[in-house]
């Protein structure tokens, strides 16, 4: 079982030294990550939304309905551990 | 970013990681969960991101930890790997 | 090829995080340290991830003075914010997994009364659940 675990995770770190051939070089500017869409966004917030922090802005304005629905994911996994830890009473099945 | 600063706190980081899943006992396992999670806050902060560090800080080394505590002090400690 | 290799160096970084996080998922049998293994995987990924955005001589995305005139905003001066915005969510989402996770291990744990996969798994063939 450890030998095979360890084959499938060598097998995996390969493949993602393989894929970092493409990656752009660390810290730099003009990478496709960082001159596509974000200077529209660092431009545009907080003249749009009056915050100076703009991954503020981003998570509660431009995104708001995304913080939204994170907090349902929090709230049903809430409501998941009291239904699955909830002490059982006699005569209730499960 | 500095890069002496993220070299030593990337090592920190995996030996942390190596760590936490070679102890045996459960709870100490845990607690150097919750130091790999401070560590990362720290490498966070050096890299620019304020805001994710200090979620990772509160929600990912804080809540984590008392869950995980909470769950080993129900079950049992010792583990066999 | 030196060169290479120093050059990106975080990747490499990363990759051996992700890979000590799949092995403790793949090869351990108690459970709680499997689950410490997807803690790690997950923050690995989100180290990746933000990584991404970062910019050399940049500063952290929050700008000062804003509001008085139309003064240029220079881009470059900034990190980028969207993958620290999307990483955000995972670290909230990944907590709640855990959580889940961790409370489904308890339900385990009351039923067979061990953590090991390999005894949960004999007790299973035993009794023929």
């Amino acid at each position: 079982m450890k030998v095979i675990a360890l084959i499938a995770v060598i097998m995996t770190g390969a493949l993602l030294i393989y894929g970092v051939e493409d990656m752009p070089k660390w810290s730099d500017p003009n990478s496709p990550a960082s001159s596509h869409v974000s200077p529209q966004y660092i431009q545009e917030a907080t003249e749009k939304t009056a915050t100076p922090n703009i991954v503020t802005a981003v998570l509660a304005d431009y995104r708001s309905y995304d913080t939204m629905g994170e907090t349902v994911v929090v709230f049903t996994a809430a409501i998941g551990c009291i239904l699955m830890l909830r002490k059982k009473r006699n005569g209730e099945g499960g | 970013m500095i890069w002496q600063l993220d070299l030593i706190l990337c090592l920190f980081i995996i030996i942390c990681a190596i760590a936490a899943i070679n102890v045996k006992d459960l709870l100490g396992a845990v607690i150097i969960l919750g130091a790999y999670s401070f560590f990362m806050c720290l490498l966070w902060t050096e890299m620019g991101a304020v805001d994710v560090a200090f979620t990772e800080a509160s929600v990912g080394a804080g809540v984590g930890t008392v869950l995980f505590i909470a769950a080993v002090s129900k079950t049992k400690r010792r583990s066999k790997d | 090829m030196l060169d290479y290799v120093i050059s990106k160096y975080n990747f490499w970084i990363y990759i051996i995080l992700m890979m000590i996080g799949l092995y403790a998922m793949i090869g351990k049998k108690n459970l709680v340290k499997k689950l410490i293994g997807m803690n790690i995987f997950q923050s690995a990924i989100i180290l990746f991830y933000v990584s991404i955005g970062v910019k050399a001589g940049a500063t952290v995305p929050i700008l000062s003075g804003h509001g008085h005139g139309h003064e240029a905003i220079e881009v470059a001066n900034y990190i980028n914010p969207l993958p620290h915005v999307l990483m955000l969510t995972a670290i909230v989402v990944s907590i709640a997994t855990t959580g889940i996770a961790l409370a489904s291990l308890i339900l385990i744990y009351r039923k067979y009364n061990t953590l090991e996969e390999d005894e949960i798994l004999k007790i299973r063939k035993e009794t023929g659940a």
